[in-house]
């Protein structure tokens, strides 16, 4: 046996169980959201009598689109907040000098380790006397805030790997700090900026504990508040098509993630071994 | 960039152009600065302030008392049972994780048949919402018709359905299983991160001087891994002392508070129980200990640098 069979042997017999138990839910996810509601509630397998239209009954069933359109707006202002907000603090830890640079990075490192839930009752009175509560806005302003401190660091940790002399090049040339930003750096950093969108979306995407608090009425639901409010506390609870609507507001955020993981992970590798 | 030299210039233009310059930087750090400190500096005082305060169950303050909410959590025997549950909730996950995540990581390094593949499985729990996770899980373990135990059944492993979630000796086990499952793809990143930082050349060396594949593991690896498994559990330790998610969407601390960890506790006591005062000084109990984790880890890397 050469070498690379013997790793493949050893390397699945490792990873093989390990794999069934993470495939084990979405397999559970797509088996109970074909199942007509007479079968739910059967313990056995396979759906006897497939139903595709599951996913389109689930839709109006589980009041998806409301909450959909609602995840959408959510994570999407909150990611462009927060990277707005981010590039040019990452920029200036990258590239200038300055007095309180330290400080500035443990003030992100404190913001990074309080996390929204040891905050939440803060939160909730800072969001009330504001008269936010229930507004999608408050949920936008807070998860910039917590993703800043991830955000700037993720986009200083690229900025850095950008040669300077590029842009010293364009200065002699005689183009203003601007331009020379404008149209040498910002091409180059944009990967590093597209990344950091991905990563700060999908947190935004999945939050859970500051939506379940600052959220009070269905219209305002993200999906992960609506799909976890049809299973507290209900006496019936429809589960096809509640794994219906989970395997629909998982798939398409995995599969950009998975495409994109291994652009994280070189991200993360030049960060942290700089 | 040498901007210290701007000050020697005389003329008053070229003095506030410097000062211009200089303020750039604060400039660009000030609107991720200002966002930051109002939504997490403020709710912080908010907190603290109320922590020390007699307050109703809307939040306002009758009058100060000291540290009598920290006292009355201090005669709470469910407060002193969670603290003792997050303990082994922490070191269960994040332990756990450590010892898959290494062997994992390890294996991925290497080239085999179906690599890719692989590696996709082991990072989607990444790309998956705990909470989504948790629900699907809920689904899973249902005593009567969930699919664990008609697969464990199937299987010939257990002969009569298990209510798993209805007592916390199963329930509790099963939630640090999953917490495990869906901490594994971070740490394993941070740990191919760490391994494509030592160089081919070192293992070479050490195979033409005869030294075994386990050798190499024990003398070149681990040792070169291990600033990496400290950032891993480090973070981990933070992330999974909050991890709020799958203990309430799986049991909601129940039953009789018996899964609770402080997370938990903290928001039943804020808004099911309306404790606003006593749900405060959990709160400053866990920053003070989320504070000393990450002084610690300050401390450890200023060493590690020191010494290298």
């Amino acid at each position: 046996m050469n070498t690379k069979m013997r790793h493949t042997l050893i390397a699945w017999a490792l990873i093989g169980p390990i794999a069934v138990v993470i495939l084990f839910p979405f397999a559970v996810m797509l088996i109970t959201a074909l199942k007509p509601a007479d079968e739910v509630l059967q313990p056995h397998w396979w759906p006897r009598n497939p139903q595709w239209g599951n996913f389109i009954a689930m839709w109006k069933a589980t009041n998806f689109g409301p909450a959909l359109l609602n995840s959408l707006l959510v994570s999407g202002f909150s990611t462009a907040l927060a990277v707005a907000v981010s590039v040019p603090a990452a920029y200036a830890l990258a590239r200038m000098p300055f007095r309180g640079k330290g400080a500035f990075r443990q003030f992100l490192l404190i913001s990074q380790m309080l996390s929204p839930i040891v905050l939440v009752l803060g939160l909730f009175q800072l969001v009330a006397s504001l008269g936010l509560l229930d507004s999608k806005l408050s949920i936008v302003l807070v998860y910039a805030a917590f993703a800043i401190a991830f955000a700037t660091w993720l986009l200083q940790s690229y900025f850095s790997t950008i040669p300077r002399d590029l842009e010293e090049a364009a200065w002699i040339e005689g183009a203003s700090r601007t331009t020379a930003i404008r149209t040498v750096f910002l091409p180059l950093a944009l990967p590093a900026i597209a990344v950091t969108c991905i990563f700060t979306f999908v947190q935004a995407w999945n939050e859970f504990v500051l939506a379940l608090t600052l959220l009070r009425s269905q219209e305002s639901y993200t999906l992960p508040i609506q799909i976890f409010s049809l299973v507290a506390g209900r006496y019936t609870i429809e589960w096809n098509y509640v794994m219906a609507a989970a395997l629909v507001a998982t798939v398409p955020v995995a599969i950009v993630f998975a495409i994109m993981q291994r652009h994280l992970v070189r991200g993360l590798a030049s960060g942290a071994v700089k | 960039m040498n901007e210290g030299t701007a000050h020697s210039a005389a003329g008053p233009a070229q003095r506030s152009a410097a000062r211009r310059r200089h303020a750039v930087p604060y400039l660009l750090i000030a609107p991720a600065l200002v966002l930051a400190a109002v939504i997490v500096l403020w709710p912080l005082t908010v907190i603290g302030n109320i922590s020390l305060h007699d307050v109703n169950r809307f939040g306002q303050l009758r009058g100060f008392s000291g540290l009598a909410n920290f006292a009355e959590l201090w005669r709470d025997p469910d407060f002193i049972a969670t603290l003792w549950r997050t303990l082994i909730w922490t070191i269960g996950v994040v332990g756990g994780t450590l010892i898959l995540s290494v062997p994992v990581a390890l294996v991925l390094n290497r080239d085999f048949h179906g690599r890719a593949l692989a590696r996709v499985i082991i990072m989607l729990p990444w790309s998956v919402s705990v909470t989504m996770t948790a629900v699907v899980w809920r689904w899973a373990l249902n005593g009567e018709s969930g699919m664990l135990n008609s697969a464990l059944r199937a299987g010939g492993i257990t002969e009569s359905n298990i209510v798993w979630l209805s007592s916390a000796a199963t329930a509790f086990p099963i939630q640090i299983g999953i917490g495990i499952l869906v901490s594994i793809p971070f740490t394993v990143t941070v740990f191919l991160a760490g391994l494509s930082s030592v160089p081919e050349d070192i293992y070479e060396a050490a195979s033409i001087e005869g030294a075994s594949s386990w050798q190499q593991l024990r003398t070149i690896t681990l040792p070169m891994l291990r600033p990496f498994m400290t950032l891993a559990v480090v973070l981990n330790v933070i992330y999974v002392f909050n991890s709020f998610p799958i203990i309430w969407v799986l049991t909601q601390g129940g039953p009789a508070n018996s899964t609770d960890i402080l997370v938990t506790y903290l928001y039943k006591l804020a808004f099911r129980f309306g404790q606003m005062g006593q749900a405060a000084a959990v709160s400053i109990i866990m920053f003070a200990i989320l504070l000393a984790i990450t002084l610690l880890y300050v401390r450890l890397v200023t060493k590690t640098e020191a010494k290298s």
